[in-house]
């Protein structure tokens, strides 16, 4: 292996490793955090192999990405927003929006989507300001608001983008106005929640900054301190058999005591994820991941119901849009 | 090996850190477990490392790193099978809504 070649892949390898573990942390999308997190493990493993340890390369190869496949599909199944479709529009940082590049809102959701966020950025985190109020404006006035609150809530979309909400309102007519009032009921259900539909916690920053300090603590000492005393000998070529042959002599208890852990383990997620025996139990009746509330038929060609009354400070917010 | 010991140790001082902030700030479970599968590869990372410059003709390490593979894939089970079964019984996988549960 000559040198300049060695420096190459350590430089890919690294690479790959390193963004695929921030992509998979700053993305908005949990299937492309999935992902990156499988580029991150590739990359790790061609350290491995790098480092001459080929077993432990091809046991990550294995055991990880197999397992993250796993991991996808439950990600998929259980998360109310995998692709990450109702983020995509919403104001984020360089570096998040850098790795959600290209992901689509969803049609005609994001309306109500980056209407909510408007709502909340207006509202303020801590008011106490009824949110039935402003959902109430939304449903009344849902072409003129959710038009607004698209332009305002994303202060980096692209032109065409706003375009395309115009276009899709104009085009639908009234059906535009029944899925702003769709997206205002959507929006009511999430503020009763009380929870925002943001993947990351409000600590962020701090969470930012703390890990940031621990690597360029971690990396300066590392840096800063003398050498390691290097061993000139150079790893059996078939570093496998070795290995082999310690977990058969030296490390058998350890081995088989690993191999008993994963039989307890997969013993243990059976007798978790099994339905409880108990009849009133909410998880006898194997719940998939549906949505609470069906889509309301909006091309019916019949004429809403009347709204309940609109608040006084929406009057004037709606006539420059109508 | 041009390639020194402490640039592998730096990349893997750098996945611990982002393994960190995954964990500190998501706040859906599987992304929590996705942080932590990245804290023990750089474990395994620094111990590969330090058994090749340091001592390669040991492969006691090596060991070592199967372990913690082992340990990180029961856990992953394990991890997803609660994730599931509270999922089943709260209808959301963001770990705000579990805080009652150290009660």
């Amino acid at each position: 292996m000559t040198a300049a070649f060695e420096i190459v892949a350590f430089a890919i390898a690294a690479f790959i490793a390193v963004a695929g573990a921030l992509g998979m942390t700053t993305t908005m999308s949990m299937f492309r955090s999935g992902i990156f997190l499988m580029a991150s493990f590739i990359g790790v493993a061609a350290l491995f192999i790098l480092l001459s340890a080929d077993l432990i390369g091809v046991l990550q190869v294995m055991m990880y990405i197999g397992g993250m496949l796993v991991m996808i599909l439950f990600m998929v199944l259980v998360m109310h927003d995998p692709g990450g479709a109702m983020m995509a529009g919403m104001d984020m940082p360089l570096l998040e929006r850098w790795f959600s590049k290209g992901l689509v809102p969803r049609h005609p959701a994001p309306d109500g989507d980056c209407g909510k966020a408007h709502g909340e950025k207006e509202n303020g985190p801590g008011s106490e300001k009824p949110h039935g109020g402003h959902a109430m404006a939304h449903r009344q006035h849902g072409h003129g608001t959710t038009a607004e609150a698209h332009s305002d809530a994303d202060p980096h979309a692209r032109p065409h983008k706003a375009g395309s909400g115009h276009e899709h309102h104009a085009m639908h007519g009234e059906g535009g106005h029944d899925g702003g009032k769709q997206g205002g009921e959507d929006m009511d259900d999430m503020d009763m929640d009380g929870m925002d539909m943001s993947m990351v916690s409000p600590v962020r920053p701090a969470a930012a900054w703390i890990a940031a300090a621990i690597g360029l603590v971690l990396v300066g000492l590392l840096v800063l301190r003398p050498a390691w005393p290097h061993v000139e000998a150079r790893p059996d070529p078939d570093s496998a058999r070795r290995v082999g042959h310690l977990l058969m002599e030296k490390y058998m208890v350890a081995f088989e005591g690993a191999g008993f852990l994963i039989l307890i383990g997969i013993f243990g997620a059976v007798l978790l994820a099994r339905p409880s025996t108990y009849p009133d139990d909410p998880s006898r009746s194997a719940k998939v991941a549906i949505d609470e509330k069906p889509e309301p038929i909006t091309d019916d060609g019949l004429i809403p119901l009347a709204g309940p009354p609109e608040p006084p400070g929406s009057l004037h917010r709606s006539e420059g849009h109508a | 090996m041009t390639v020194p010991l402490t640039a592998y140790l730096a990349v893997g001082a750098i996945l611990f850190a982002i393994g960190l902030y995954t964990i500190i700030a998501q706040r859906s479970a599987v992304m929590i477990l996705m942080g932590i599968e990245v804290l023990l590869n750089a474990a395994g990372l620094n111990i590969i490392a330090f058994w090749r410059f340091t001592a390669a003709a040991d492969y006691s390490a090596q060991i070592f790193a199967i372990l913690i593979i082992t340990v990180g894939a029961v856990e992953m089970a394990i991890g997803l099978a609660i994730v599931m079964l509270l999922y089943r019984q709260r209808r959301t996988v963001e770990v705000d809504a579990y805080a009652d549960l150290k009660r």
